[in-house]
Formats: structure tokens, sequence, C-alpha cells
């Protein structure tokens, strides 16, 4: 498979503090990966860095080829790198079919027939923006935003969709109606990373998962064979004492690693 | 007594559009770009200045202010030419162009002796660029500092562009033609048609502005970024533009409130500071973000000052001044309340 994102020793940081710790990894085309861990990992910091809102301090990040290094945001958006962000980031005062037009800036000068297209299309995945198109984002729900959100992240054409905790806040039942519509997008070809406190529902739509901790990558590995690791049993349920059993125990853990 | 409570009113009514443009400038730029722009007033002074001239047959200090700028443009943004040749040459091609276009507008006009208000529209065109730059120069570099850095910012903007005001035109005062010359009387008050020129202009400006925002993608694209400025990065929306954009646009605005203020009091080097500081008052009232609030707080303004100017005109800029107090507390209780 063609490596579509390519990290290779990204470091970033807060000043002195270093929030994301010499981390390598590489996401193929049509592949899903989620990166899982306790709050303050540096998961969202991770994600920020791809998206060119936080300077990397050093290593190199290539996309389809190209180092992201000296791109803004709107290049990276314009290259087809698109996020969801945790806190859905929304313009309180303009309407949802608003969101989903300025998700679609860069490709203004397609012309309204491939606009309404789009449209069309986020509607089919998400109905509910549909019914609630005229209504103010400021007055939506948790979940109505939730999917603005996603749908406005959608209407950028992303070759590479990020999802930074995408069902924080929300009742179980919003949280299983948005992941469907993540699985359908992946049915489709999407590579996507997607990032979660909830390692079970992570772990049930990515390919291949990373956990992290405190900036490192401390586990990785096929989805399914992580949701057997004690380790990510231990972070998403919270046991610490488990978790400090397994890192101190003789029983072999698949290591961090590069793979591909 | 009647006369001169409606005589007032008109008065009032008058000076508060002149600052409801400068507040709608003020608003625009605060709530895209977080910089409490203390040099708006300073466009007031640049499009008065430049109408002058224009009106009266010189080439506009101006235009030599727009070109340097360009220039200056140019040169900062050399950086390009390393990156990507095309997109460096198509942009420099671009300030090229923009600056030969000024010369042959302005050289134009001055030779059709265009009315005033197609002379209004050439200082339009010279003056609303100059926005742009300034956003170039002084916040471009640093979009994220701190309120009170953007405020120093512009405090020294409004000294330097005032300092060149001075070498350009010096200190004399310059008279400027009204639209229309003469008024009418409305029952026992006189109007005068530059009044009505105000009222139609400021609420095309304002209209303008709406409808720019409401139905434009652009205008959407530059409320997103007033509302959220990281979100309007997700959407890929280059959030340097939007705020480029909306200094321009607060130039254009204060340029033209210069342009309809200047013929009731004559233009000069220094009549910025003080008309902008107005507008600044009465945007106070909606904490720079309300446009609605804000207008009210222009309209009180104006009202005070012409009825100040009457009763007490030597304390007149002392009492709208002591205005912000008010308005500052009161803006605080409301704060407090919406906290709780």
């Amino acid at each position: 498979m063609t490596k579509l994102l390519e990290i290779a020793n990204l470091t970033v940081g807060y000043g002195e503090a270093i929030a994301i710790d010499d981390i390598s990894f590489s996401v193929a085309r049509g592949e899903f990966v989620t990166f899982i861990g306790p709050n303050g990992a540096g998961k969202t910091t991770l994600l920020n860095s791809l998206m060119g809102v936080l300077q990397q301090t050093s290593g190199t990040v290539t996309f389809g080829g190209e180092d992201l290094k000296a791109l803004k945001p709107e290049a990276r958006v314009a290259r087809g790198i698109v996020i969801v962000p945790e806190r859905r980031e929304l313009f309180p005062g303009l309407s949802v079919e608003d969101h989903l037009r300025l998700g679609a800036f860069l490709r203004r000068h397609e012309g309204r027939a491939k606009m309404a297209a789009a449209l069309e299309r986020i509607y089919a995945l998400l109905p509910k923006l549909k019914e609630r198109r005229k209504q103010l984002a400021g007055t939506l729900s948790g979940g109505e935003q939730q999917m603005v959100a996603v749908g406005r992240a959608l209407m950028a054409e992303p070759q590479l969709l990020m999802l930074d905790e995408p069902s924080t806040g929300l009742a179980p039942r919003i949280t299983e109606e948005i992941f469907e519509a993540i699985d359908r997008l992946k049915a489709t070809g999407m590579t996507g990373i997607i990032v979660e406190q909830n390692a079970h529902l992570a772990l049930s739509v990515a390919d291949r998962g990373f956990v992290l901790e405190v900036g490192n990558v401390v586990a990785s590995g096929g989805a399914e064979s992580l949701r057997q690791d004690p380790r990510v049993l231990a972070a998403y349920l919270g046991a610490g004492d488990r978790y400090r059993e397994a890192m101190t125990g003789t029983e072999t853990i698949p290591r961090a690693e590069e793979e591909g | 007594m009647t006369d001169t409570v409606l005589f007032l009113l008109v008065d009032g009514l008058t000076n508060g559009l002149v600052y409801a443009l400068l507040a709608l400038s003020l608003v625009l730029v605060f709530t895209v770009t977080r910089v409490v722009n203390i040099a708006q007033g300073e466009y007031v002074m640049l499009g008065a200045l430049t109408l002058a001239d224009l009106l009266q047959g010189r080439m506009p200090g101006t235009l030599y202010l727009l070109i340097g700028g360009l220039v200056l443009c140019a040169v900062l943004d050399a950086g390009r030419w390393r990156r990507d040749w095309r997109r460096a040459s198509l942009y420099t091609g671009g300030l090229i162009v923009a600056g030969v276009a000024a010369l042959a507008v302005t050289r134009g006009a001055l030779a059709l002796q265009l009315p005033v208000i197609g002379m209004m529209a050439v200082a339009l065109l010279l003056v609303a660029p100059l926005g742009a730059l300034i956003y170039r120069f002084t916040v471009h570099p640093i979009p994220n500092a701190s309120t009170i850095v953007f405020v120093i910012i512009s405090v020294g903007v409004s000294m330097s562009v005032q300092g060149l005001g001075l070498l350009i035109w010096g200190a004399n005062p310059y008279p400027v033609d009204p639209i229309a010359a003469g008024g009418v009387m409305m029952g026992p008050v006189f109007i005068p048609y530059q009044s009505f020129a105000i009222l139609i202009t400021a609420l095309l400006a304002m209209g303008g502005l709406y409808l720019f925002s409401e139905f434009t993608l652009i205008g959407k694209a530059l409320q997103a970024s007033a509302m959220n400025r990281l979100g309007a990065q997700f959407c890929g929306i280059p959030v340097n533009l939007t705020g480029a954009l909306a200094f321009l646009l607060a130039a254009a605005f204060s340029a033209v409130s210069g342009m309809l203020l200047a013929p009731l009091i004559t233009a000069n080097y220094e009549m910025g500071f003080m008309v902008g500081l107005k507008g600044f008052v009465g945007g106070a009232m909606g904490g720079l973000i309300d446009y609605p609030l804000s207008l009210l707080g222009v309209m009180i303004v104006g009202g005070l000052e012409s009825t100040s100017a009457y009763v007490a005109s030597a304390y007149r800029d002392v009492l709208v001044f002591s205005l912000l107090i008010p308005i500052l507390l009161w803006r605080n209780t409301r704060a407090r309340a919406e906290a709780r």
C-alpha cells in the first residue's frame, strides 16, 4: 500500500514543555489508525501539529511525498488534511448550511452545481443536518454540533480525515450515530486518524492503533490485538493499578514500533 | 425652544452617523483581528485630505503613500520567490498593476475634473488599500500577539500616519466642498443637503456591509473568522486575508466618514484622532463586538456632542469623553451579570 502520511521523529512542545516526544508512524491510503490514551497524553497536540496550528519542534511530516513543515493550516486543508476538532470550533452565529459551505471554502471556484451535489452527499450521510440546515450552530445540541463539525470537514473533500475525540460529551446513542457515519466513510476508502479516550470505540473502527502516553507511543499494533492488550485495557478503563502491574510484568507486550 | 431642540437633534444625528461609520470600522476590525485600532481615525484624515487635494486639482499625496506601501510590501514578501516563483510573480505583478492602476485612475480623474461624488470614489480607491497594507506591516507578522500589544502598535501607527500627514499636507486646514451645497428648510429647521448625503451614505455603507456579510461566501468567511479564528483556519480560510480584508473595509468606511465630515469642519492632518476616539466611545457601548449597540452608542455620542456644544461649548470634548466612564461601568455590570 502507498503511504499517504509519514511521520519521522516528530517532536512538538509548548515552550520548554514537550508534548509529543520523538514519535514516528505512517498511515497508508485507505487506512484508519487510532491514537488512544489518557488526557494530556498529547493526542490533541499531535493532531494540531499535523494541522499546522502548532509548530513542530523537530522531525519531519510528509504528506503525499511533500514536506509539510512550512505549510500554513489553509495550505494543509488545500492538500486534503482536514480535522474535526475536539471542541468542534463552530461559528455560533452561522447556520448549519453556512458551516458546510465554509467547509468547502477552498473549493468555492468549482461552481454551484458541485457545491449543491456535495451538500446533498453530506445530507445523505447525516440526515439530521438537512432538517437543521437553517438553524444557527449555537442553538444546536452537542450531538448535532458534532455532526456539523464532521459535515464541515467532509465538505473539504479530505484525503486524510482527522477526528479528535468525536465521542466527547455525547450520549451513547448519538456517539453510535457518529461512529456509524465514520464506518460508512471508511467503507468509501477514506483515510483517517481518530483520537479517542474511548479506546473500545476507536479500535472498533480503526485498522491499527497506537497507545500514547505523556508524548510517547508505548504500544502499537493491529486494532484486534490491541484490544486484548492489558495496557490498553488499563488505559481506557483508567485502572491505574492494573496498568502498573502490566508495566512491571514480565509477559511480552508488543513494543512501540514502526510498522507498515 | 422647540427650534433649538430640533436643530440639536438634526445636528446630533448627523454627527452620530459620521461616528457610526467609525464605530462600524472599529467593530469590524476588532471582531476579525482582535485589534483595538486606535489608528482608525487616521483614515478619516487621509480620506478628507485626499478628497481636498483631488477637488483642488492636485495630485494627492496619498498616491505616493500607496505606491510606497506597495513597494514595501513587495520587498517584505520577497521570500515568496524562493518558495514558489509562479505565485510570487503573480503576487508581485498584482502589486505593480495596483500601483499603476491607482496612478492612472488619479490622473484620469484630475484630467476629467470629476464631480465631488466621483472624486470621493477615487479618494476611496486610494485610501482603502492603505488599510490592508497597514495590516500587512503591523498585524500580519504577529497574529497571536495580545490585545495590549496591538493597542500599542496602533498608537504607533496613528502617530506615524499623522506625521506623514503633516509631512505631506502641512499644518494648514483645507476646505472641502460638500457633495451638494445649500440645504432645505424643513419646518423651522434648516437642514443642509450634506446632512442628507451623510444619512444616505451611512445607510448605504451599513446596508452594503450587511449584504456582503450575509450573502457572499467571502462575507461568511469574514464572519466565521470573527466568531472563531481557529475554526476558520480549520476550514482553510486564510485568516491573514480575512484580517487584511477587515482592515481594508474599515479603512474604506472611515475614509468615507472623513470625506463627509470635512465640508462641515475643514480638513487638517490632526482631525482624525478626535473623530476616531469619538467613534471608539460609541463602539465601546457595544463592547466593540456588537453592531446595533455600537450604533446606539454613537448616536448618544453625537447627541451629547451637539447638546454640549450648545450649552457649554468649551467642555464639549470633556463631556463626550466622560461618557466613556458610565459606558464602561455599564458594560462591566452587564458582563458580570452574564458571567453568573
